[in-house]
């Protein structure tokens, strides 16, 4: 199964600490959340942004939970080089004018909610959750998924993932 | 410590967060638990840093000098083990 | 290495020296009595009032241990029934000498709902992120790294467990500084594995605070 997983910039789990190698496959025992070979689907990428994005094979026994996919096994196959500083700053600029948007259509309320563009030093993850933060606001869970969801499609059409 | 409301990773506070933490680092947090504990960690830097920072505590605390065996109590105690080996 | 493995080799280490110890080897013991007294003298601290009396209860404790070496069956690790020896006799004596045992039950109500971290840190309730952080610790990894793991902090480390409250102080040194697993320290001390985990949690949080007070000025 192909799916794709965050790294810390050094190439380092974000949680695990484990130290990753481009195409050696990974073995663990799979008990999610606790072990196992932890990655995204496209619908999951938001959640877990980082610095560094890669694609992986998975492998062997295989849970699809909520909001990740835990493995037996997994290799990374590429890193996907496109979400590089740039596509950061370009994905934080879009929640900071998503978040105002929605923040001003529910007039005063949420003024003050909405983040200005020099949030953007804050970084991809907390302004995806802000973002979506406000909408769920506005339209309850459902809109915070759909926000979500949203955020996704922009992460998969700019990265050109499959 | 009680449910967060919903399925996201906002039910928890960085308060609540911080006082999770031992359960945490320690793996006794359910499944679901783990999984809103980290997607807050991914988006928080705070309290991504405070983890690591318990984590560098312990850590620390590990090359601390234990007390060392005083000399007087070592001679005693091999005196009361070498009576018992003969008797 | 596993979990499973790292057991299975200290239940491997165990036996033998429990062999050498049975056979009267001397080396062995030494080994032993040098290798067990800081965990021993973090135990019975929690129950007397002086160092010098603790190491008393050590030897008693010895004294036991040597005596009840045969019968050991190698169900917990020796350093766990070691531990529980020396719990029992630190509350015996205690209690004979008609004291009031500091942590008898490893009682959380004296600084029950202590939180981790000062509730200033963290915005209020008319803030639109309740809860979160006002600002950030400060990521020790960009301090350069001889500070961290100078002298002077490991200093500054080991006073601040010394000024923990008695079971926090137990439960950090068994834990941290000595390596105990937090089976063996439930099993040593007769305290449930939540009570442990929030003891060492709010001693860790004590020590983590002063760290960030040295760190950050």
């Amino acid at each position: 199964m192909k799916a794709y997983k965050f790294l810390a910039g050094d190439g380092t789990g974000s949680f695990s600490r484990h130290c990753w190698t481009l195409g050696e496959w990974v073995e663990a025992d799979v008990d999610p959340c606790r072990a196992g070979v932890h990655a995204c689907r496209p619908s999951d990428l938001p959640y877990w942004l980082g610095p560094a994005l890669y694609e992986i094979e998975l492998d062997g026994e295989i849970v699809e939970t909520g909001l990740k996919v835990v493995a037996s096994r997994g290799r990374l196959t590429r890193c996907i080089s496109a979400w590089d500083d740039e596509a950061r700053e370009a994905y934080s600029q879009m929640c900071i004018a998503r978040a105002a948007e929605l923040a001003t259509s529910a007039a005063d309320r949420l003024a003050k909610w909405a983040p200005p563009p020099t949030a953007s030093a804050g970084g991809p993850a907390l302004l995806g959750f802000i973002a979506a933060r406000i909408a769920e606001e506005l339209g309850g869970l459902d809109a915070y998924v759909d926000e979500r969801a949203r955020q996704a499609d922009w992460l998969v059409d700019r990265l050109a993932l499959t | 410590m009680p449910e967060p409301l919903g399925i996201h990773e906002h039910g928890y506070t960085c308060r609540e967060i911080v006082d999770l933490a031992a359960e945490y680092v320690e793996g006794t947090l359910t499944a679901n638990e783990s999984t809103l504990f980290e997607l807050h960690l991914n988006f928080c830097d705070g309290c991504l840093t405070f983890i690591d920072q318990i984590r560098d505590t312990a850590r620390l605390a590990a090359h601390v000098a234990e007390h060392e065996l005083p000399e007087p109590l070592r001679a005693d105690l091999l005196q009361a083990f070498r009576d018992w080996t003969r008797a | 290495m596993t979990g499973a493995d790292t057991e299975a080799r200290v239940a491997g280490d165990d036996s033998a020296l429990v062999a050498r110890l049975r056979d009267g080897d001397e080396r062995a013991f030494e080994e032993v009595v040098r290798s067990f007294y800081p965990s021993m003298l973090a135990v019975a601290r929690g129950y007397t009032r002086t160092h010098a009396v603790a190491d008393e209860v050590v030897q008693e404790a010895w004294v036991g241990v040597i005596k009840g070496l045969n019968r050991f069956e190698g169900r917990s690790s020796l350093r766990t029934w070691v531990l529980q020896i020396v719990a029992n006799i630190a509350r015996t004596r205690a209690v004979r000498e008609a004291r009031s045992v500091p942590f008898s039950t490893f009682d959380l109500d004296a600084d029950q709902g202590e939180p981790a971290v000062e509730p200033e840190r963290f915005r209020g309730p008319d803030d639109p992120y309740p809860g979160h952080w006002r600002s950030y610790p400060t990521d020790w990894r960009t301090l350069p790294e001889q500070r961290l793991v100078s002298t002077e902090t490991l200093e500054l480390v080991k006073h601040a467990i010394e000024e923990l409250p008695e079971s926090q102080k137990i439960v950090i040194t068994l834990r941290d500084v000595v390596g105990c697993s937090a089976v063996e320290v439930c099993d040593a001390l007769g305290v449930t594995a939540e009570n442990q985990r929030v003891l060492l949690h709010r001693a860790r949080a004590r020590v983590r605070a002063r760290l960030e007070r040295h760190l950050d000025a």
